[in-house]
């Protein structure tokens, strides 16, 4: 049974953990990809049941069956790097029954900034951070935000109202980052998706990114 | 992209030297990966697809380009911690474990993993009392493998 590359995606509740995978996984659509979506949440599935209508249902991009909900229970990284048994189980079984699949998108609950992903459950980490937090998010850094290997900074609308500067963001984030990519996001237009889905596409899926 | 799907050796295993070779430059944390493409210091563009579980070690030996890939570890932040008393060293050990992060020994000294160097002070202050000696280092950290914990 091979293993289907799969990519972790965490961040704060609200950061637009769930947002930035209804924005992706439509250009990963189109370029033929098949993808199936795991969304970790404590104790709720609001958010793969909205994925599921809004890709599956509506746009009929993947199956609604391979849109999956688990409600972990307690702190949300332990489900992701503790004991990430309940994940791999679920994808194990995915292996299985869907060797069609490319890749598994695994969205964890919201947590905090040291989030990380068990490399035996995740090929591939997407840190997100949202400007509406405040500018100074990735300078006080984190295991979440510095070893991510994409970190995803979303609402650069925000940054207005909310008096972030997209500038400090981006000094601070090459800075603590050193060689490893970051990216601004605006989940509302698609604004930098397109960039997102290109690294997941030339770094886990290893084509290439142009179409 | 050259795929690699198998690690043919290591260098510090003897049999194969670092000669004409190409390095592969990863951290700690990319050891542990199974699948990651990167590229070499010879500008090498590879995409490694390894069997589930593989944890790369430095001085591996990836095959399959036209010249042998070396795996290097990175040098990461660590802080060494000298301590004499051996009724001392149980009592840091527990305090080290008990804010999660891996550790290594050597020589008697006892260095684990940090972010910051802001952490000194943290620690500092958590080993008060002990007549432990702190300070910040970079070292290439390999954890003992009874005290590999998940670190965050």
């Amino acid at each position: 049974m091979a293993r289907i590359p799969r990519i972790g995606i965490g961040g704060p509740v609200g950061s637009g953990k769930s947002m930035l995978i209804e924005r992706v996984v439509p250009l990963l659509a189109a370029r033929g990809y098949s993808v199936s979506i795991i969304s970790n949440d404590v104790i709720s599935k609001e958010d793969a049941d909205r994925m599921r209508e809004n890709l599956a249902t509506r746009k009929g991009l993947l199956p609604e069956n391979l849109v999956i909900g688990l409600a972990t229970g307690g702190c949300p990284h332990t489900a992701v790097r503790e004991d990430p048994s309940m994940n791999i189980s679920v994808i194990e079984e995915l292996e299985e029954r869907h060797p069609e699949l490319d890749l598994v998108i695994i969205e964890s609950g919201g947590d905090n900034i040291t989030t990380t992903f068990s490399p035996r459950l995740a090929d591939y980490f997407i840190y997100i951070i949202d400007v509406a937090g405040g500018d100074k998010y990735p300078r006080k850094g984190g295991l979440g935000i510095e070893s991510c290997d994409l970190l995803v900074i979303n609402k650069t609308d925000l940054a207005p109202l909310v008096g972030a500067s997209l500038e400090t963001m981006r000094d601070d984030a090459q800075r603590i980052r050193g060689e490893r990519p970051f990216v601004f996001v605006n989940c509302m237009t698609d604004e930098g998706v397109g960039a997102v889905a290109g690294r997941i596409i030339h770094d886990v899926l290893f084509d290439s990114e142009e179409a | 992209m050259l795929r690699i799907t198998s690690i043919s050796g290591n260098i510090h295993d003897g049999g194969v030297c670092d000669g004409d070779s190409e390095h592969l430059c990863i951290s700690r944390g990319d050891l542990e990966k199974s699948r990651l493409r990167r590229e070499t210091d010879g500008g090498t563009d590879i995409g490694l697809s390894l069997d589930p579980g593989t944890v790369l070690r430095d001085g591996d030996v990836l095959a399959g380009g036209k010249k042998p890939i070396i795996v290097r570890q990175t040098a990461e932040m660590v802080i060494s911690v000298r301590l004499d008393d051996p009724e001392m060293r149980v009592v840091a050990g527990h305090v080290i474990g008990n804010h999660h992060r891996p550790v290594a020994v050597e020589k008697g000294v006892i260095y684990f993993p940090v972010q910051a160097d802001s952490e000194l002070e943290v620690f500092e202050k958590l080993f008060a009392g002990i007549g432990a000696t702190l300070s910040i280092e970079e070292m290439v950290f390999t954890p003992h493998r009874r005290a590999r914990a998940h670190e965050h």
